[in-house]
Formats: structure tokens, C-alpha cells, sequence
């Protein structure tokens, strides 16, 4: 469904993505973890054309996404991107929010925008504050919310930057209960994150990254319990120490 | 003093006064509406990521800026004929206030647009939007709320300093000060009269300004 091929990115001087090959089937839910500045944001950025490949080659549903005839609009339907810092419009209510893709990408009737609308805020279970604004929710809200706009395109992929990371820890598990639930009904994902419960619970593969490269994968029991490298041994110590 | 003031004279010259407004205001009115369309071109070329626009337009704007008003309009007014191209007086004053007020509206309004977080241009971006709809849904209806009291603010100083337009003998509301005191020597009645109704005008921009502000701040998205 996703194909990486031989993919190099630079900023500057720095070589972001070194030649990555992946390959993400559908259905499957990849986490994506590593240091801060490894490159795993770039790395799903790239998936939905946020940020320019300078080499190599990546495939979304046989469409090449840095191809420059490909039709952008199209691709970014059906990819839904979750980012850490939620993003939401704050002039908007959630309704609106959620809304303003489907009538003006899609083109749909504003009836049938609304009521695919309200589906998806009852499946993050944000129903009853359709008509609030952003800045009237906690973050866990606001995140859920961005879910949901995420999910009105009906996209067949979610990617998720980091979902957690900007939240109280109080509200991380409610965002996490949205993302397991999605699993459940096959979506295919691809999420950056820290959080090993979520990891261990429904990723079928996780994927670690150092200075621009893929370092190991493995199934999440295999990488945290008996990582292969010396770097994951590593970094997964010290995201256990605290 | 006030004894001395004298009213009379001020209902004389009233109708030459009135005349004085009409021009102030047709002068104000035009050059507004040039200057607010010079200045979002301006902005949009400014902003632009094409070198052959963006550079003319930055240096359109710094050359506005640096340089005092009645400098360019003395440039337009006795520079431009020496040129040859005879222009005038109404129609120089007018393109001085609109090129002069343009290059200011440009930062104010390119202001108003970096005011709005990248994020949620990345969000709009990554569900499909393209660059119209998230300059329409995203940018302009947050940009719009906070651009409204400072073009307020620069479209008042447009008004006023139309007064320098009387230089190059603009038939406008301060020289209609200008002529009764040369005519009666009444500077206190003549420039007082004047000072009204400047401010008549600036009270009118001022509820013009609240009222679109309540109408177009964190406007509907459709």
C-alpha cells in the first residue's frame, strides 16, 4: 500500500533520510519510534508530499506521490494526517472544523457533510461539543477532534506525528482508545510515537530510526524485550528509566 | 477671547468649506480604494516566492517607506512633467496617496497573514485544501480580524495627509483654509472650521471600521 523506495532527503547539509526501503501493507499498523531529529516525522511527512524527496522514489496505492503530474488533491483524500501540535482552526467550530474538507475537496452536499461529520466525532465520542470552539476544549479534545477531521475524508490511511507527545498525561490514554479503536476496524497506520503500551498492544511491526536511517525492525515484543541493536538496546533503556 | 471668535465668518465661507469636504472626501474615498488594491498586489508579490515579482515589490515598499510624502509628491507633481508626462494636479495627488498608503497597506496586511500559524496551513494542506481555499477558509478570515484596526489606522493618516495635496494647490479642505485666510486673515475661524470637519471624517471611518470588524472577524468558514 505504501512503498519507500531507496528515498534520500536532505535539509541543508544534513542527510534526514538516508536510503530508505520500506514497505507498509495494507491494514498494518507500523510505530515509528527513535531520537528526537532521527528523521521518523520526515519520514511520514513525506507519505502526503508535506515535505519534497530529493531522491528515490515512494508509492501510495500505485500512484507515485512525487511524481509532479501526480493529482495532489486525490492523494491527500486518502491519507488522514494527525499532527502533535493538533493544528485545529480556531475561528471554527469543531463541526466546521471537521466539515470544511469533505464540502470543499470532496464537494459534498453540506447535509451530507454534516452527518459523516457527526459520525466521526461519535466514534472519537465528541458529539454533544460539535458547536464549541477549540479553544473551549482540553487537549485531549482537541486531538480527538483532529482525529475526526482526519477521518471525514474517509481515508484509507491515518498517519499519526507524535500524537501524544504535546498532551497532559492524564489525557493521553482517551486519544489512544480513539487510535486502538481504529486499528480494530483495519485502518492502516502509521504512528510516531514513545508509547509502548500503545506499541505492544496493536502495532504488528514497529520500526526504529537513528540519524536518518532505519536501524531495526522487528514485531513490538521482539524490539522492546530482545532488541537486535546496541543503539535500540539504548534508546529503549532510557525511554524506560523514567 | 472667545468673544473674538468670529462664526458669522465661518457660515460666509461655509458653501466654499462644503465644496473643500466633497473634494477631501472624493480625494479620500478614490485613494483608498486604489491604495487597498495596490497594497494586497503588493503583499501577494511580496509574499510570492517568484524572485522576478517578490524583489520589485520589496523594493517598491522600502522606497515608500524610506522617503517622506511630500517628497514623492513633489517628485510626482514638478518630476514627472519634466519626464514628460503632464499630469494633474487632482490625478497626481491622488496616485502619490495611493502609491504612499499601498506600500504601508502591504505590511499591514502581510502582517495580518504571518500572524497566522504555518501549522494550520500545514493541516489545510495535508486534508486536500488548495493555496485559495486555505488563503479563504484559513488565513484571511483570522488575518482579516487582526488587519482591520491598523488599515483603520493607516487609511485615518491617508485622510490627513491629503492636507499635503493643498501644496501643490489641490482644491481640498485645507486649502479652502488657506484661501479664507488669505482672503479675510480669520486663521483662527478658517483653520478651526477645517480641523471640524477632518474629524467629522475620521469619526465616520472609525464606525465604519467597527462595524466590518463585527462583521467579518472569525466570519463562517461557509
Amino acid at each position: 500500500m505504501i512503498e519507500f523506495k531507496n528515498v534520500n532527503k536532505w535539509f541543508g547539509k544534513l542527510h534526514v533520510l538516508n536510503n530508505i526501503d520500506l514497505k507498509i501493507s495494507k491494514g498494518e499498523v507500523l510505530v515509528i519510534c527513535g531520537p528526537s531529529g532521527s528523521g521518523k516525522s520526515t519520514l511520514i511527512r513525506c507519505i502526503n508530499r508535506l515535505e519534497k524527496i530529493q531522491k528515490g522514489e515512494i508509492i501510495v496505492n500505485n500512484t507515485p506521490v512525487h511524481d509532479k503530474h501526480t493529482n495532489l488533491t486525490k492523494l491527500r483524500a486518502q491519507i488522514g494526517f494527525v499532527f502533535q501540535q493538533f493544528h485545529l482552526y480556531p475561528h471554527m467550530t469543531v463541526l466546521q472544523n471537521v466539515m470544511l474538507a469533505p464540502v470543499n475537496v470532496k464537494k459534498l452536499a453540506k447535509s451530507e457533510a454534516e452527518k459523516i461529520a457527526l459520525e466521526k466525532l461519535e466514534q472519537v465520542g465528541l458529539t454533544e461539543k460539535s458547536s464549541a470552539y477549540p479553544a473551549q476544549l482540553s487537549g485531549g479534545q482537541q486531538q480527538r477532534v483532529a482525529i475526526a477531521r482526519g477521518l471525514t475524508m474517509s481515508p484509507e490511511i491515518m498517519l499519526f506525528d507524535e500524537p501524544t507527545s504535546a498532551l497532559d498525561p492524564e489525557m493521553i490514554g482517551e486519544v489512544l482508545d480513539v487510535m486502538v479503536n481504529l486499528v480494530s476496524e483495519g485502518m492502516t497506520m502509521c504512528v510516531v510515537t514513545h508509547e509502548m503500551g500503545f506499541a505492544k498492544k496493536v502495532a504488528h511491526r514497529v520500526l526504529f530510526m537513528d540519524e536518518g536511517k532505519i536501524v531495526e525492525t522487528g514485531t513490538p515484543d521482539d524490539f522492546f524485550d530482545n532488541p537486535k541493536t546496541d543503539r535500540a538496546a539504548e534508546f529503549i533503556s532510557k525511554i524506560l528509566t523514567h | 477671547m472667545l468673544v473674538d471668535f468670529n462664526f458669522r465668518i465661518i457660515f460666509e465661507y461655509l458653501p466654499l468649506f462644503l465644496t473643500g469636504l466633497r473634494s477631501t472626501c472624493f480625494i479620500a474615498v478614490v485613494s483608498i480604494a486604489l491604495a487597498l488594491a495596490t497594497g494586497i498586489i503588493a503583499c501577494a508579490c511580496r509574499i510570492s516566492g517568484v524572485k522576478a515579482i517578490k524583489y520589485p515589490a520589496i523594493a517598491y515598499i522600502e522606497i515608500i517607506r524610506s522617503t517622506p510624502l511630500l517628497v514623492q509628491i513633489y517628485f510626482l507633481y514638478f518630476g514627472l512633467p519634466t519626464l514628460g508626462l503632464r499630469v494633474p494636479e487632482l490625478q497626481t495627488g491622488i496616485l502619490a496617496l495611493m502609491l504612499n498608503s499601498g506600500a504601508y497597506i502591504a505590511e499591514i496586511i502581510r502582517a495580518g497573514i504571518t500572524s497566522v500559524d504555518d501549522g494550520q496551513l500545514e493541516a489545510g494542506t495535508a486534508s486536500g485544501l488548495n493555496y485559495f481555499q486555505r488563503m479563504r477558509f484559513i488565513i484571511l478570515p483570522q488575518a482579516l480580524g487582526v488587519t482591520i484596526p491598523p488599515l483603520l489606522g493607516q487609511n485615518i493618516v491617508l485622510v490627513k495627509d491629503s492636507a499635503l495635496l493643498s501644496l501643490i494647490s489641490v482644491m481640498e479642505l485645507t486649502r479652502c483654509g488657506q484661501t479664507m485666510t488669505s482672503e479675510r486673515f480669520m486663521p483662527a475661524e478658517a483653520f478651526f472650521t477645517v480641523a471640524f470637519f477632518y474629524m467629522c471624517i475620521y469619526f465616520c471611518l472609525k464606525a465604519l471600521a467597527d462595524w466590518s470588524q463585527r462583521k467579518l472577524i472569525f466570519r463562517e468558514a461557509y
